[in-house]
């Protein structure tokens, strides 16, 4: 049963029917990542316009719904969204161990677009699910890739949140058959403000290189904890690494995060970043551009750049593509059925979409690195990849 | 070093096709329309590759190196972009591989796969009128 706008539910031709797209983010707990979703979301609600089928028309609408990154909301949320007859569920990836159940049953396609857990996506076993965002997996091994090669001691720290437990789970597989790279692991408490003990701690144990695969604040902890002691040890991290709260955590002491390297995947594809601006204009010009609140040292004002916003913004023309080709939107099966075959040209260029035996929108092989020098980020020039990438303008 | 070489001719390309003009297709310039020099030399032996994964008909290896868990071997095909694209497409599934993704782009195209305990991804760039260069990613499972 699907949603339908009072009023518009007839099945007078020319008449448009409604269909609600359910947001599924930490709205309250961590604003940044919920607000960057939940935007893509709208901006691909806008862009995808009216959806003609075979069975009528229609217009996608975005319910809000907060999972205050608790397990138990995530799931309530998804549970409402199958009660209300969501056509679809896009999804920060909280609680999807147990979620994906929800949406199975209801036959409603979950789509993750910030996590990276690698048990979280399944093409056999979850068939509902799908992602774009960079996996765990790919971000660990490209990582090693980058780090081992370099003859680093690294220091693999994570934190006890789920985010911080799934790069654990990662970096183990990616860094396993190098042990002599890792000088120790320690697992840090997400509550804890004072991590100098674990910086010292890795810091005897040989370390020339501190890996934090944690949350924002996390990562900023360390970071004060290191540099405070005049560690200048390099820094690496996952996509968190780039979360505005970092920097806005240490906006006193810029020149801390100096040098900080984060993987991410790429915002631009090889043809060119012609398509990312466009996309990054169209997201201004509705949402005015992602204020970070630091500035550089010349004064100029930094903005985050709506990276995560684009994957959102992608599986929502994704979704668009697979209603059409259905042909009718209350036909779950053929809906399942049309995301394994559909493929859009993304925000970005590059294409996007899913198969039978692949889930994953992001490949591992688009991940790449960056490093902050005076509150904006730049591609590193000693990865082939990440060498061929322009930068982003960060600056307002 | 190869890696670095290997990112001077993706920089090189992608400054050639990018140029402010028309992108996706049909816009933009014909594929690297260069004459071919001398190939590069084949390595000695036979790169490390997973169980039965495949080597289309016209490939040559020239070498290979570790990136710490992971595995690069770089080699040319002799022929066109589009050819080398649908050889190893279409040999994945016939070793018994699955193509995980695929794409192609004017002058450079990916083949994603999985199979032989092993991910990674086929990266194709047409190097000049009759030569297509491949560097493959390979990860453990």
């Amino acid at each position: 049963m699907l949603v339908v706008a009072a009023g518009c539910g007839g099945s007078d031709p020319g008449t448009v029917q409604t269909l609600t797209l359910v947001v599924n983010a930490p709205f309250s707990t961590s604003p940044y990542v919920g607000e960057t979703i939940a935007r893509g979301v709208e901006l691909g609600v806008s862009s995808a316009g009216q959806i003609d089928t075979d069975n009528g028309s229609y217009r996608l609408q975005v319910r809000r719904l907060d999972n205050a990154l608790s397990p138990r909301e995530a799931i309530a949320n998804v549970r409402r969204a199958a009660a209300d007859g969501a056509v679809a569920i896009v999804d920060e990836g909280t609680g999807v161990d147990a979620s994906w159940r929800i949406a199975q049953d209801a036959k409603i396609p979950l789509a993750i677009t910030y996590q990276g857990g690698s048990g979280l996506v399944d093409a056999e076993t979850r068939p509902n699910v799908f992602r774009i965002a960079p996996t765990d997996r790919g971000i660990a091994f490209r990582l090693a890739e980058y780090l081992i090669p370099k003859g680093l001691r690294v220091a693999i720290l994570t934190d006890d949140s789920g985010y911080g437990e799934e790069g654990r789970a990662a970096l183990a597989k990616s860094f396993g058959s190098n042990p002599e790279s890792v000088a120790i692991r320690l697992r840090l408490p997400v509550a804890a403000q004072d991590l100098s003990p674990q910086v010292l701690q890795a810091r005897r144990a040989g370390a020339s290189a501190l890996l934090v695969w944690a949350r924002p604040a996390t990562i900023a902890n360390v970071l004060t904890a290191a540099r405070s002691r005049r560690w200048n040890v390099p820094l690496y991290t996952p996509p968190s690494g780039a979360d505005p709260l970092v920097r806005q955590q240490l906006a006193d002491q810029p020149d801390w995060i100096d040098g900080l390297v984060f993987a991410s995947g790429r915002m631009t594809a090889e043809l060119g970043p012609q398509a990312w601006e466009r996309f990054e204009a169209q997201f201004e010009g509705r949402y005015g551009p992602d204020r970070v609140g630091v500035r550089t040292a010349e004064g100029d004002e930094v903005v985050q750049p709506p990276e995560y916003a684009m994957y959102s913004y992608d599986f929502v023309n994704v979704l668009a593509a697979a209603l059409r080709q259905a042909g009718d939107p209350k036909d779950r099966e053929a809906v399942l059925d049309a995301l394994n075959q559909v493929t859009v040209r993304g925000a970005n260029g590059d294409e996007r979409g899913f198969n039978l035996s692949n889930h994953e929108g992001v490949v591992d092989d688009d991940v790449y690195f960056a490093r902050f020098r005076d509150m904006t980020f730049s591609p590193v020039n000693d990865d082939p990849l990440s060498s061929t990438l322009p930068m982003i303008n960060q600056l307002r | 070093m190869r890696g670095l070489v290997l990112a001077i001719v993706v920089l090189g390309l992608v400054a050639g096709c990018g140029g402010g003009g028309d992108e996706g297709s049909g816009g933009g310039e014909e594929g690297a329309t260069e004459a071919c020099g001398a190939a590069p030399a084949a390595m000695s032996g036979q790169p490390q590759l997973p169980d039965g994964f495949p080597t289309p008909d016209g490939v040559t290896y020239t070498g290979e190196e570790e990136a710490g868990p992971s595995r690069i071997v770089e080699g040319y095909r002799e022929g066109s972009l589009e050819d080398a694209f649908e050889a190893y497409k279409s040999a994945f599934p016939d070793a018994g591989y699955t193509v995980t993704k695929d794409e192609k782009e004017e002058d450079d195209a990916e083949v994603n796969f999985e199979g032989g305990s092993s991910t990674g991804q086929v990266k194709l760039i047409q190097e000049c009128s009759d030569r297509t260069s491949v560097a493959i990613t390979i990860r453990p499972e």
